[in-house]
């Protein structure tokens, strides 16, 4: 094969391929800089908390209790579970939502989440946490990435090609991760 | 064209077959449970020394979930008050806030680990401050071994 013919099948592949791998590119992009920062914030779901009260029900016995605290919260949704998880504190469970409940003082912490719209399914995706069709994809996603990373750098001839500016560019950016592994590993 | 409309229909059957497939089942985390029988959380917390390293199952109300990264969940035992953590390996395994309340099977090797009277302190720190209790690191005197499943898998009960 020619240089010429070599350099047409490049643009092909890396043209044709590049459309196809947009929107997977922008999901693992937006979600890889979400899950980068997931020690910051929670990036699949929102979380509230509020403070409320009821009047104190008292530390009987659960069966008891447990009515009571139903009742005086006027909950107007199923209620999952209940759970007495300490002498002072009942907690309530409900799709989505639940409830603290300390029997001394009646303070009781509504907590809430919903997911987050797009991020959670994003997410979702660059994580693979369905698995199933989802891996295959993933896989032809990455293939599909490397086919593009060796065709690029053919794409351009001359001085913003491989022998020029070009070159410098892929060099620094294949030296990137070596020089970060050698200098937060110490090489080792 | 027509190979990217071809493309594009199958990425969408594939989808919604997935979602459909995945209604109101028994929902699987991990490699789910085998084992034979299932051990009260009260008994393993009773004498715990003598289920470290064999594989346990146990059933309960999942009463806490990691918020961070889904890595562990709290099960809540037979006796009030008491609960064991399932831990697993970040990422392999993630649970959803969702999971809280329902009914779960769990599965793992039930380990121990011994604490630092450090570790301890700061345990013993966190969980006053949850309870909303003074601490004093003074009244701890002895190092905490923690005791938890390594999970290998659960099956979270359809509702």
């Amino acid at each position: 094969m020619t240089m010429r013919r070599f350099r047409k099948w490049c643009r092909t592949f890396h043209r044709e391929l590049g459309y196809l791998a947009v929107g997977l590119t922008l999901v693992y992009a937006v979600s890889g800089i979400v899950v980068n920062h997931a020690h910051h914030w929670d990036a699949n779901y929102e979380r509230t908390a509020a403070v409320l009260s009821i009047a104190p029900p008292g530390t009987g016995a659960t069966e008891e209790i447990e009515p009571l605290v139903l009742q005086r919260l006027a909950l107007d949704r199923p209620v999952k579970n209940t759970w007495r998880a300490g002498p002072e504190l009942l907690q309530v469970f409900l799709e989505g939502e639940g409830y603290d409940v300390n029997l001394v003082t009646g303070e009781v912490v509504h907590h809430a989440f919903r997911k987050r719209p797009l991020l959670f399914d994003l997410n979702f995706m660059h994580l693979n946490s369905g698995k199933g069709p989802w891996t295959g994809i993933a896989d032809a996603y990455a293939g599909i990435l490397v086919v593009m990373a060796v065709t690029g750098p053919w794409l351009v001839r001359g001085r913003k090609g491989l022998k020029g500016r070009g070159g410098l560019l892929m060099g620094l950016g294949i030296m990137l991760p070596f020089v970060y592994a050698f200098l937060v590993r110490g090489g080792g | 064209m027509r190979i990217s409309l071809v493309l594009l229909l199958s990425f969408l059957i594939v989808l919604t077959t997935g979602n459909a497939l995945a209604g109101d089942a028994d929902k699987v985390y991990g490699e789910g449970v085998s084992a034979a029988d299932t051990v009260l959380v009260s008994d393993l917390l009773a004498s715990p020394d003598d289920f470290i390293g064999k594989t346990v199952r146990v059933k309960g109300t999942a009463v806490g979930v990691c918020a961070h990264r889904g890595c562990w969940i709290n099960i809540a035992s037979d006796t009030e008050g008491q609960t064991v953590r399932l831990k697993v390996q970040d990422g392999v395994i993630v649970f959803p806030p969702e999971i809280v309340g329902d009914t779960v099977l769990a599965e793992g090797v039930w380990t121990a680990n011994e604490l630092s009277m450090e570790q301890t302190k700061k345990i013993c720190a966190a969980q006053a401050r949850e309870e909303g209790k003074d601490f004093d690191e003074k009244e701890v005197t002895s190092c905490m071994t923690l005791y938890q499943i390594s999970g290998t898998g659960a099956v979270v009960a359809a509702k």
